[in-house]
Parts: structure tokens; sequence; C-alpha cells
């Protein structure tokens, strides 16, 4: 008895586990804030001044200049138009593929999950790996094997073209294993959302007389539409995150033909040590992305 | 009816068949190329004998070990991960748990901030925070690679979904059991969330397996660079010999793809519940 | 062993209120069952007092110590959930051992207190099992046992019945029935199940929207309700309600007007709601259960019967369950009237058919605030003498 007053007098609240809670979070808050928003907030500081790693120049405030810079540099607006016809081209054929492939696993026959199994595959090689991988497929001459496909599928029509130092295919040398390795990504999400939707709304729009295109145009295809938007989306910000494959495969080149905003950054903050310059390439990044994302989240809501 | 269905059964099996093969045609020619002479893996390149060993040899794996430090760049990796996977298991679960179960002033906020932080892509970070353990003098060791993707927002964020999905009625019993947020955290909801720490310990092993960016900027030389970096080094070391390299990427995604083919479950549900989400 | 004092409890979720003024004393060991529609606020009680909840204003204490601060753990107070809230991961000695581990009991003292649990419940060949391998009623019943072991000064129950099928819940609604009675600790009981209240409850807590409606004894709910919704949500099938008009007849008997049919309320019957001579000519509810019905041609007096035109008939067996309206129209429109009446009964749609009714059993209700004319108080206290005497008599002997 004398102990249970003596609990009272702790005069605790029932419930607040605000302390508990702080401590739970630390870690990981002080991860996110260490190396996520000081170093996000330290580009932007940056990208307003003329820092140079190894620079004996005192850091001055220069205001909008790197921005100036940037936005008037060649190069850097090539890795923009770069990226957008990635994006333009990757997206969509990207999508459809993986619809297609989803559409065609969905169906309840035996060994589907193979098929699965081996579409998904490439998603767990490491970029670099596949980079390396296809700069021998696109090996130049007769004998490369991308040159020797395409001969036979053109029926000799085709020249053997040196793909990653052509100017022209070099960008799209570069999409097409993007494409194959992000596939069986959005693969995975299209099926598991086709899987989620209810079977009865197909045997509803069967006794209401829809064939199989109405079937796909007015329960499939509304039903997914979250999973749509969100490998839409995903993979459009994958389009501007390119880099790996662009410095292992053709280094930006040639001229600038594959060049990518990420690529540009690196380069510009750190092989030239312009750690200025590359803040503020980052920060027009951040902004492309964070466009994309508030698009994303636009439609989400208008959903609800 | 019945012979219809059979026929178009048929047909898909074989269209399937056809596709998957040229898709995963790839990662056939790695492999087979990585058992064939070097001389022969180019000769083969142009013809569909790229995709079946003439004469099979282990030449090329022994190559890979005589001509760079392959073990070491595999230890690097897996250390480098396996701090990255379960020290990040650890702070981003109860992160997300703290946000989806504990009650208290604030909760919002920092929910918002996690959901902001993700938009945040690595790219944009990597130049500032180069510059950052510059100037720290932090470069070239284990801790400079492991320690910036320990708190992870997505993981925070599927953690927290999962955990808000989770009846409460099991807490609730611990509580009166007598048991603190804590303790009902460690013996009572991780027991239970195996599929959770299951999915999010595949989708980091994942991203970060093939991480090859921050460990381009941050480390020098061969004795922490992971595997990503190595391939990326092997396959630029003379003379250029492609058996050998095959071979490298063959161990490279040895580990991952066994992973992979082991806990596909896993693998494949929390790919998808990063998508389904939204 | 506890008593509980809930006093001027009020809870708010945000900006809404979801339990209004509430206060009740349980005595200890008492068994005080909970019960109202969904969204009464009785599970939200439940968990104030578990500490679950925060108590937004008012006290509620258990043995005169104020538990508003306290922890479940310090409160000492054991729950068993609708849907048993097992540890899934853990064999069921586990479970039972949890909550004792939590208060740092030795290791001895555990097994002592599962083997007893075990053998009160009959548990022992389950004990190295896990959740999943057992049945509904199995867990249910480690749910128990995990409450029992840890001697709790109150027992709190939410629901614990509703996720076994029909004869299950039969069986260990009489099993927590004597469980409780051989234990005498004090137990709250949450159900939207009025079988489960009546059997079980010493007293019954009917709720509505969040306030308390009236507390009494199972038969005191039944005869002296204190309003028309504990009426309703009181005996199955519900009272039928009309709205009627409260006149005196010749001989000065009262009378209420019923399907067009004038029923007279007799003196004995009159007796129980005091002040009736002021309602004379006013407006009045009238109730009478299905089971005050009976089929006429058995009724001496002509004058309380009543004409029903028959909708549904339902043919349960024992008895038979009629649905239908009045043949003559009051001066409201047509209302529909249940009745229970009894077995092989041969009774055609759409006929009419003339029912009897016991105007002993007659109901009135004032019709503005829809509290009984009845004094309730009076009333229930007289039953609770009755059951006493009843208990008391075969002791004595």
């Amino acid at each position: 008895m004398a102990d249970t007053e003596k609990r009272t007098r702790h005069n605790r609240r029932v419930r607040d586990d605000r302390p508990v809670a702080l401590a739970m979070l630390t870690p990981g808050l002080v991860g996110m804030i260490v190396f996520i928003v000081i170093p996000f907030l330290t580009a932007i500081f940056l990208s307003f001044t003329n820092r140079r790693l190894g620079s004996p120049l005192p850091v001055e405030f220069t205001g909008f200049r790197q921005y100036l810079l940037v936005l008037t540099d060649a190069s850097f607006l090539r890795a923009i138009v770069n990226n957008i016809i990635f994006l333009l081209v990757v997206v969509p054929v990207q999508t459809g593929l993986a619809l297609a492939l989803a559409l065609l696993l969905n169906r309840k026959l035996k060994g589907m999950v193979i098929f699965r199994t081996l579409f998904f595959m490439p998603v767990v090689f490491p970029m670099s790996l596949i980079a390396v991988i296809w700069v021998l497929i696109y090996a130049p001459g007769q004998s490369g094997m991308m040159n020797s496909l395409l001969e036979i599928v053109t029926f000799g029509y085709w020249e053997p073209k040196d793909f990653l130092h052509n100017p022209w295919l070099a960008l799209p040398a570069v999409m097409l294993l993007s494409v194959w390795q992000g596939t069986g990504f959005q693969m995975i999400v299209l099926l598991a959302g086709l899987q989620g939707i209810p079977h009865t709304l197909y045997e509803a729009a069967a006794l209401d007389g829809a064939g199989k295109w109405h079937q796909f145009r007015h329960v499939t295809l509304p039903q997914l539409r979250n999973p749509l938007i969100f490998v839409v989306i995903v993979t459009s910000i994958l389009s501007f995150r390119v880099f790996d494959q662009v410095r292992i495969m053709t280094r930006g080149g040639p001229n600038d033909a594959s060049t990518t905003v990420v690529f540009e950054a690196i380069r510009a903050g750190f092989d030239r040590a312009q750690v200025a310059r590359g803040a503020a390439m980052t920060v027009i990044f951040f902004l492309i992305v964070l466009t994309i994302t508030l698009i994303q989240r636009h439609f989400f809501r208008h959903e609800e | 009816m019945q012979r219809r269905r059979l026929i178009g059964n048929l047909l898909n099996y074989l269209f399937m068949t056809v596709f998957a093969l040229l898709f995963i045609s790839p990662i056939l020619f790695m492999i087979v190329g990585s058992f064939k002479p070097d001389a022969q893996v180019l000769s083969d390149m142009g013809t569909l004998n790229a995709f079946f060993p003439d004469e099979v040899t282990v030449q090329n794996y022994r190559d890979v070990f005589e001509r760079a430090p392959f073990g070491r760049y595999l230890f690097n990796s897996a250390v480098v991960n396996g701090f990255i996977v379960g020290l990040g298991l650890l702070v981003n679960s109860l992160a997300g748990y703290a946000l989806a179960r504990l009650r208290w002033r604030g909760r919002r906020l920092v929910l918002n901030f996690v959901l902001a932080v993700m938009v945040i892509p690595f790219e944009a970070i990597a130049v500032p925070l180069f510059y950052q353990v510059t100037v720290l003098g932090w470069r070239n060791d284990y801790w400079v690679q492991i320690f910036p993707f320990i708190a992870y927002p997505l993981s925070i964020y599927l953690f927290y979904s999962f955990f808000l999905g989770m009846p409460k009625e099991l807490e609730e019993a611990a509580r009166i059991d007598g048991a603190g947020p804590l303790r009902t955290f460690f013996v009572i909801i991780v027991p239970n969330a195996k599929p959770a720490f299951a999915s999010v310990a595949i989708v980091t092993l994942l991203l970060f397996w093939g991480l090859y960016l921050w460990p381009l900027l941050v480390t020098a030389g061969e004795s922490v660079r992971p595997l990503p970096l190595g391939i990326a080094t092997f396959y630029t070391l003379p003379p250029l010999q492609w058996g050998d390299i095959l071979a490298f990427g063959v161990m490279m995604v040895a580990p991952i793809l066994i992973v992979f083919l082991l806990f596909q479950r896993w693998f494949v549900r929390g790919v998808a519940s990063t998508g389904l989400k939204g | 062993m506890a008593s509980i004092a809930f006093s001027n409890v009020e809870k708010y979720f945000d900006d809404q209120r979801v339990i209004r003024d509430f206060t009740l004393r349980i005595g200890d060991g008492e068994f005080v069952v909970l019960v109202g529609p969904s969204g009464c606020g009785k599970s939200t009680l439940l968990r104030m007092l578990a500490g679950l909840e925060r108590i937004t204003e008012g006290e509620i204490r258990i043995d005169d110590t104020v538990v508003n601060e306290q922890t479940p753990q310090e409160r000492n107070v054991a729950m068993v959930f609708q849907n048993y809230a097992l540890y899934p991961h853990m064999t069921v000695r586990q479970n039972l051992a949890f909550p004792l581990k939590m208060r740092k009991l030795d290791k001895s003292e555990i097994d002592r207190r599962i083997q007893d649990a075990a053998d009160l419940l009959g548990l022992e060949p389950l004990l190295d099992r896990k959740p999943k391998q057992l049945s509904g009623g199995q867990r249910q019943r480690i749910a128990m046992g995990r409450s029992i072991v840890r001697d709790p000064s109150v027992f709190l129950m939410d629901e614990p019945l509703s996720n076994l099928d029909a004869k299950l819940r039969v069986q260990i609604r009489t099993e927590i029935a004597e469980l409780q009675k051989r234990m005498q600790t004090t137990t709250v009981y949450v159900t939207h199940d009025q079988v489960e209240a009546m059997t079980l409850g010493q007293r019954v807590v009917v709720l509505k929207d969040g306030e308390l409606q009236q507390v009494a004894t199972p038969q005191a709910l039944y005869d002296a309700p204190a309003n028309v919704f504990v009426a309703g949500f009181i005996g199955s099938p519900a009272m039928n309600i009309v709205r009627s008009r409260l006149e005196k007849g010749e001989g000065g008997t009262f009378r209420v007007r019923m399907g067009g049919t004038s029923l007279p309320v007799s003196e004995e019957r009159a007796a129980v709601f005091p002040g009736l001579e002021q309602k004379e000519g006013e407006p009045v509810l009238v109730g009478l259960r299905p089971e005050s019905f009976f089929v006429a041609e058995e009724a001496a007096s002509r004058e309380a019967q009543i004409g029903v035109v028959v909708d549904t008939v339902e043919m349960l067996g024992h008895e038979t369950i009629v649905y239908g309206r009045f043949a003559e129209e009051g001066e409201e429109e047509a209302q529909t009237v249940t009745a229970r009446l009894g077995p092989n009964l041969r009774i055609d749609l759409d006929e009419e058919i003339r029912l009897g009714v016991d105007t002993e059993k007659i109901y009135l209700f004032d019709a503005e605030d829809e509290t009984s004319l009845m004094d309730v108080q009076q009333v229930a206290e007289e039953i609770g003498a009755r059951e006493r005497n009843r208990e008391e008599t075969p002791a004595g002997e």
C-alpha cells in the first residue's frame, strides 16, 4: 500500500513516450541530419561561393554567379537535354515493356515464377558490372555482339558501328542497358499491383459483357493507377540520376554526347575540384528531382 | 475451347521462353564467357557460340585472383554492406517504431521531416558530402563508406508503414503485463516483424551492394575499395582480357544473386512494398 | 481484490467527447458488465481503467488510490483482449510467464503460478505449444490464464467471446462466470451482446453515445428500464414503443390507446408509476414487450385485445415471432408491432389476428425526454430484495 502511494507521487502522465521516442529516434535523426541535411544545406551554401578544393584564394560570396556560369555552360546544358531525352525515351519504353511482362506473368500458369525470376535478375546486378559487360556487347566491328545481332535482324543492311564512340549512338546505347536493368523492378511492382486487383472485379466486368480489351481498359488500368504513377515517377527520377554507366562506359563522350547532369556535377566537384560549381549543379539537379516528386504527390493527392 | 486454350498457353510459353532467353542473354554471355579462353570470348561473340562453351577452363578465375586483389574487394564489400545493413536495421526500425506507435508531441513533424529527406537523392549530396569529409580529412576507410548510409529514410518509412499495420493489441497486452516501450519493441515487436526486417535488409543490400559513386569519391587504392570499384578498375587494367573481366563479374554478382535466389520471396515483397504504398 | 470508482470521468478524442460525465462505483469482488451498441464508449472506459487511454477529466480510483497517472502495471490490472493478443512467437508457457518476469518474480514462483493457472484452466497439455497451433477456445483460455497468473486486483475483459462460434461462446461464458465466482476478483467486462451482459453481470451498465443510461441488476434492467433506449436495448426482440396519450376512463382506470384500441392500465400496475395523475391527457410513450402478447382465444376479457395484420412470421420451433401492423390506425400513422407467441400456430400472411395484451406489463415513458414514468429506483430495490430473499432461503435451510 505504501509502495503504491510512493509511485503515485511521481505524478507521471499515463502515456507520454517522448523521452523513449526521442531516444529511439536519435540515431536515425542524427544520421540523417549529419549525412543528408547538412551536406544538402552545404551544397546550397557552397553554390553561392567560389570555393575550390586546394585553392589558396579566400572563399568569397559570389551570389548567383555559379548558377549563371553553369546555366550558360554548353556541356551542362547538353547534360540536361540528354537527361530529358533519356527520360522521354526510357520511361515509356520501360513502363510499356514492364506492363506487358507483368500482364503475361500474371496468368495462373506453371513456371511463371521462373520467368519472373529471370526478368528480375538484371535488377540485382550492380550497374558497374552491367556497364562493363555491355561495353563488351557494344564492341565495335563485325564481330561485336550487338553489331552482329543488328546485322541479322536487318538482313545484312546494318553497317558495324562503334556505339560508344559514335555521337549519335552513345546515348541510345546507354539508354538500352538502363532499360534492360530497370524493367524487372517496374515489372515486380506492377505485378504486385495486378495481383492485388480483386478477381471479382473481372468477373463482374465479364458479366456486364466487357471483353478482354474493355476489362483491361476499365478494370486493370484504373486499378493499377497508383503502381503505374509510382513506377513512372521513380523511373523519371532515376533518368536524372544516371551516373555509373556513363562514367564507366563513355565518360560523357564523345563530345558530351552522353553526358548527364550528375556526371557533370561530379566532374566539376570531384575531378576538377570545383566544389562550388559542382554544388550549383547539384542544387539544380535537386530542383529537377523535387519538381518530379511534387508532380507525383500532386497525382496521388488528386486520387484521394 | 479446351484446345484453343491449350494452344494459347503453348504460344504463351514459347513467347516467354524466347523473350526470356533474349532478355538474360547478357548474363548467359557473361557466365559462359567466363569459362572460355580469352581469345575465344572475342571470336565467339558475334555468333551463337557466345552462349555455348567449347572447352571449359577456369583459367580466367585463377587470373582474377592473380591480377587483382579480388578477395580484398569482396571482403571490403562484405564489411561495408554488413555494417550498413545491420546497423541500418537497428537504427531505422527503432525510428520507424517511434514514429508509428509511440505517442508524443512532434511525431507528425518528424514524420514529415523523414518524408522530405526521402526526396533528396544521394547524387544531390555527393559533392558537398565529399567536400565535408575531405575538409575533415576523413577518407579512405570503412566507416566513411558506412556511416552516411546507416540512417536511411526509405528504410524508416518502410518500417513505419509495416508497424502501422500491425495490430495494436500485442503492445497493449505487453504494457498491461508491465513492459516498457523499449522492451516491448525488442521482445514483442521485433520477433513478430520478421517479414519487415527481411524485406528492408534485402532492399538495402540491393541498393548498396552496387554502390559506385560514393566509394569512387572517398576511397583510393584497393585496401578499402568495394567490388563495384574493383571491376571498374580491373576493366581498365592492361592487358585487356575479357575472359578475366567476365570471371570477375560472375564472382562479384554471385553473392547477391545467391541471396536473391534464396530469399526471393522477401526480395519481391520488399521491392513491391516500396512501390505500392507510393 | 479491489473496489473501483469512476468520478465524473470525461474523455475527448481531439475535440470529440466520447465519454460524458461518467460516475460509477464498483464494489470489491463485483462482476460488472458494460454494454451498449458499438461506439457507445464502453471499450474506451475499460481502456481508461486499464491505463491504455488517458483520462481527460475526472478521476478513476482503484482502492481509494487515484490511478489517473499510473501505468497499467502500477494499477495491477489484467486484461483479456477481443483477439486474445497472445504473443505469437512465444509458447503458452512463455506467454504466461511474461507478465511474471516483468514483475521480476523468481523462477520457482513463476513455475508455481503457471502450474496453478494451468491446473485451474486445464491448460497443462498446451503449455509447450505456440498460439498458432491452438483453437479459438484454447487461445481464449490461455488469455484468461495470462490474466490469472498475475493475481491482479482487477480483471478487465474486452469482448472476450466475440471471436468464438456460438456454441463455444455459451460454454466459455459459463466458465468465466464460475471462474470469477471462485476467484472473487473484481471484474469489468465489456460486450455489445445483451445476452452476455444479462447472464454474466451482477450489475449491468448500459451506455449510449458515451453517456450512462442505467446501472442495475439484469432483472431490474428488464423489469424497470430507466428510459426508452434501455427498454429497447435489453430484451429480444425489442420492446414495442408506441406514441399515445394517457386518458382516464370510467371507474378511474388509466387507459392508453394503442392500435386503435384503448388498453386499461391495471390499478396494481398504475401504482408503480407515481404522478400519473398529472400526466392525464398528456402524450406518453407506451411500451409493451413482445412477450406480453398472447393469442386472443385464451383471453378472458375482450377489453385488452388488439387487431394485428401479419407481415412476417418466424417459426422458431419453441416459439413464433409475428411482425405486423395494427389493424386499426391510431392517431399516428400505422406502426409496426412485434409479438412473441407460443409454438405451433397457424398464421397466414396479411391475415388479421386478435392478440391479447397482458396489461400488467405495460410500460410508460415520458413523451418528451423518453425517461420511464416508473419509480425505477424503487422497483429495482424491490427486485433486489426479492432476489436476495430467493438466494438466502435455500441457504438458510
